[in-house]
């Protein structure tokens, strides 16, 4: 994997299939042998309850969820598990199902935008009208996209006065608004002063103007627009349109690339609504574009066939044309043709001195600017583009998980472990010798204000070629609550958490049945591990019970074979405090009003990479 | 900003005093104006000259093996810059100067103009920033940190090269050229005269039918701005560096 060793996945168990896989099923039967007394019952019950998820503690199916979950060992092999692993991190917990919740089982929204570089937030009403960009001092640089400052030209040249011309500046490139001749006059709502230098719809400021400039375009509604197919407006095209048009052109015809954008916009809503609505078209008159009729319309438009025709559009000869959409024809309904009729100027800049290789505007200069910009001189600085922050809900119940303002840090799931490394021959990780037992320590950390039992277990041996054996030489610990940390050091003074966990774990040695540490919120266990010897090498080195279990021993080594893995599954109860009296499990409830929880998961340590020996 | 100590000027324009087991020290000529931190190194056989109100940052390095180095005045020459080449370097051009043989440390006196490191008036390099030999840096030009200019390039003045960038062996930057992006980058000239307004200004204007907005100041103003926040820089830094000697050198 990835990361370096140690590691720890968990397991969301929401990639868990809801049919079951006998493959992998076979896969576990072989992988432990004591498992096999209850193959028989669990095959018949076959049911399609996740394997791993028994977080629902109900009291009718408990026993078979059980039942079911000793049966299957988590394999990190299987090329399933890998869409199922997350790191604790990335884990969520959700309160109300009482689930880990992975990414995939979360849903995003939006909360709000922001700027990122003035911070503020703005409405989702302005993001709608006026686009996703800040609307007050924040731009980019449109040559090299640094941020842009705002900065006076006199205070520096003449006194200090704070009056006179403003220049948005790029501290980067030392590109300036001077450098395409503009300046500002006042250093507040930068935008909408540009905005009215460079609007070409002489409208009121820009946060009005663009919902009023597309109802404009809308009203301008040539007579053209009505008449349903070209066919049909040939013959009357000259007299009335020509002479619309020409008067339109003078009094407002959209150069502004956005009001070009509205003018199309709202030109093509006409031609769907018309068109789609005629009543000469026997399809299209009850569809929309959208519909199942319009792709029969389309496929009797373009096949030849007679018989696809007849059976799709019936009688081709009988039925009367259906209207066409036509393009925009005119300035007004948003056709723009290339400004430059005369290519010279343009010619004649790119060879000058001036412009040349470095004066023309690179694509990705472009990409963001009105689509004739040709130069650098006409690039225009860019507001920086807002961001979202985003609230994450919990998919099945809408519950919301994290809310962005709220949290500092990501409350993961109620227990989230750490793998440490083994005490004293402190061996190299990415180098583990076969056959040569260390010692895991494993903490487990309780986030909860409740204090949780844990049981753990694993698989004495571990499932794929390369076996290793792993005990748990404590499976059953206690970790105290999350506590207020001062307590901890308020009422321990004497207690020995003092002293340096690395010293007290030279002159230790590992006990069965005990833990190793334990500490306010956490308890480390010990986990005993003997390296499997890797298949290549087996022949003479094969100590190991069973490491060749699948037939194939000779088979070349996979990649990342050597990768020791171990599945822990992972038990924990604790007491809740009952909220809400939700579907109140009878036998689980407690005088006090206290809710017994539980949740299960399976985890998977990354330990370390096991040494082709010799 | 501590350590600085006033530059002991007289004790080494004294001699290129060399010592059997060090490198050679490069016989320097600095301004009584300028500063110049004590853990600058001065190595070489070529003569290094500093000029006027220079303020040479500490741990920077001038190697005058190859050829003089001449710094001119108002100059501020960061941490760690390296001006020059190292004895040793195998980076030595194959088709620089003719007499590049063996007697090129003894160069005659044409040799030597050709391979002086020039820097001129009010150029500001940036830390870690690398000279070659033989560059020419023009008045009021910026090199930022890290950039690399090759040997004999030649930077207009009132040029910048961005963080990072690179100038060739040889290659020109014109004036008021600014050199950005990574590696050889993108080159943009910077407005020195005022422009008139862009085509986008121009068409809503005429839309709008009010007069197209008056020309723009020109864009030497900005340079001027700058200039004058150098000095200010300058100035505070001369007073940061050289806490008590300031008075006795003035």
């Amino acid at each position: 994997m990835s990361r370096p060793f140690p590691y720890t996945y968990v397991s969301c168990p929401c990639a868990d299939t809801p049919v079951p896989d006998p493959a992998r099923k076979r896969k576990s039967r072989e992988g432990s042998q004591k498992q096999t007394p209850e193959q028989g019952e669990q095959t018949a019950g076959g049911d399609s309850k996740d394997s791993t998820n028994n977080e629902h503690k109900e009291d009718s199916d408990e026993e078979e969820e059980e039942e079911e979950e000793e049966e299957q060992t988590f394999d990190p092999r299987s090329p399933r598990s890998n869409f199922s692993m997350y790191p604790p991190e990335q884990l969520l917990y959700c309160e109300d199902c009482h689930q880990i919740k992975c990414p995939r089982c979360i849903t995003e929204e939006i909360v709000s935008w922001f700027c990122p570089s003035c911070l503020f937030e703005t409405p989702s009403s302005m993001v709608k009208s006026d686009g996703n960009r800040c609307g007050r001092n924040c731009f980019n640089c449109p040559i090299c996209t640094a941020p842009l400052a705002v900065s006076t030209i006199e205070s520096v040249t003449g006194g200090g006065s704070q009056q006179g011309p403003w220049v948005l500046s790029c501290s980067y490139c030392m590109w300036t608004t001077l450098d395409i001749g503009i300046k500002f006059d006042k250093p507040t709502n930068i935008r909408s002063q540009l905005q009215k230098m460079t609007d070409t719809t002489a409208a009121p400021p820009f946060d009005t103007r663009t919902r009023q400039g597309s109802r404009a375009f809308a009203d301008l509604k040539s007579p053209l627009s009505n008449l349903a197919s070209v066919d049909e407006q040939a013959g009357n095209r000259e007299a009335p349109s020509d002479q619309h048009i020409t008067k339109q052109d003078q009094t407002a015809t959209p150069s502004n690339a956005e009001a070009q954008f509205a003018a199309l916009k709202s030109f093509y809503r006409n031609q769907i609504s018309e068109t789609s609505t005629s009543p000469s078209d026997p399809l299209g008159s009850d569809f929309g574009f959208s519909s199942p009729g319009a792709l029969n319309r389309l496929m009797s438009l373009y096949t030849s066939s007679t018989r696809l025709g007849s059976l799709y559009g019936g009688n081709k000869k009988a039925k009367s044309k259906p209207p066409v959409m036509r393009e925009a024809l005119t300035p007004s309904e948003g056709l723009r043709i290339s400004a430059t009729p005369n290519p010279d100027p343009v010619i004649s800049r790119l060879r000058s001195a001036e412009g040349g290789w470095d004066g023309v505007a690179s694509i990705a200069q472009r990409a963001e600017q009105s689509p004739d910009v040709r130069f650098t001189d006409d690039l225009l600085p860019l507001p920086v583009l807002l961001r979202t922050k985003r609230a994450k809900r919990c998919k099945a119940c809408k519950h919301i998980l994290l809310y962005p303002a709220a949290v500092t840090t990501a409350p993961g799931s109620p227990s989230s472990t750490s793998a440490a490394s083994a005490p004293s021959p402190n061996p190299d990780l990415n180098a583990l010798t076969p056959l040569r037992p260390i010692h895991v320590l494993l903490t487990l950390k309780n986030h909860m204000f409740d204090p949780v039992r844990v049981t753990l277990a694993t698989p004495s041996v571990t499932p794929g070629r390369v076996a290793s054996k792993v005990t748990v030489l404590s499976p059953q610990f206690d970790i105290g609550a999350n506590s207020d940390v001062w307590d901890e050091a308020l009422q321990g003074a004497s207690a020995p958490l003092t002293t340096d966990p690395k010293l007290r774990a030279a002159e230790k040695v590992p006990e069965a049945g005990k833990v190793w540490d334990k500490g306010r919120n956490w308890t480390t266990v010990v986990l005993e591990v003997v390296p499997g010897t890797l298949p290549s090498s087996d022949a003479d080195a094969g100590g190991g019970d069973g490491e060749v279990r699948s037939g194939a021993g000779s088979a070349p080594a996979q990649p990342d074979e050597d990768v020791l893995e171990i599945p822990v599954f992972v038990h924990m109860e604790w007491d809740a405090e009952g909220q809400l009296e939700q579907q109140d499990v009878g036998k689980a409830s407690k005088p006090d009003d206290l809710v017994a929880r539980e949740l299960a998961y399976w985890m998977v340590l990354g330990v370390g990479r096991i040494q082709p020996s010799f | 900003m501590a350590t600085l100590k006033p530059p002991p000027v007289q004790h080494r324009s004294a001699s290129p005093s060399r010592t059997p087991t060090g490198p050679p020290k490069a016989p320097l000529r600095a301004d009584p104006t300028a500063t110049i931190a004590e853990t600058a190194v001065f190595q070489g056989i070529h003569p290094v000259s500093i000029g006027a109100g220079t303020i040479i940052h500490p741990r920077a390095k001038f190697y005058a093996y190859e050829g003089p180095i001449i710094v001119g005045d108002g100059c501020i020459i960061s941490e760690k810059v390296v001006i020059g080449a190292a004895p040793n370097n195998p980076a030595r051009p194959s088709h620089a100067p003719k007499e590049s043989t063996a007697a090129e440390p003894q160069a005659d006196a044409s040799n030597q103009s050709d391979t002086a490191t020039r820097l001129s008036y009010f150029v500001t390099i940036g830390p870690q920033a690398t000279i070659s030999p033989g560059a020419h840096i023009h008045s009021s030009a910026t090199v930022e940190a890290l950039a690399r200019i090759g040997r004999y390039a030649e930077i207009g003045s009132h040029a910048k090269v961005c963080a990072g960038c690179e100038v060739g062996e040889r290659n020109a930057v014109d004036e008021w050229v600014v050199v950005w992006g990574s590696g050889l980058g993108q080159r943009r000239r910077r407005a020195r005269e005022a422009k008139g307004p862009g085509p986008a200004v121009v068409v809503a204007a005429q839309v709008a039918q009010a007069a197209v907005p008056g020309p723009a100041p020109e864009g030497k103003l900005i340079e001027d701005a700058r200039l004058m926040v150098l000095q200010k820089e300058r100035e505070v830094l001369g007073r940061m560096i050289v806490p008590a000697g300031a008075g006795k050198k003035k």
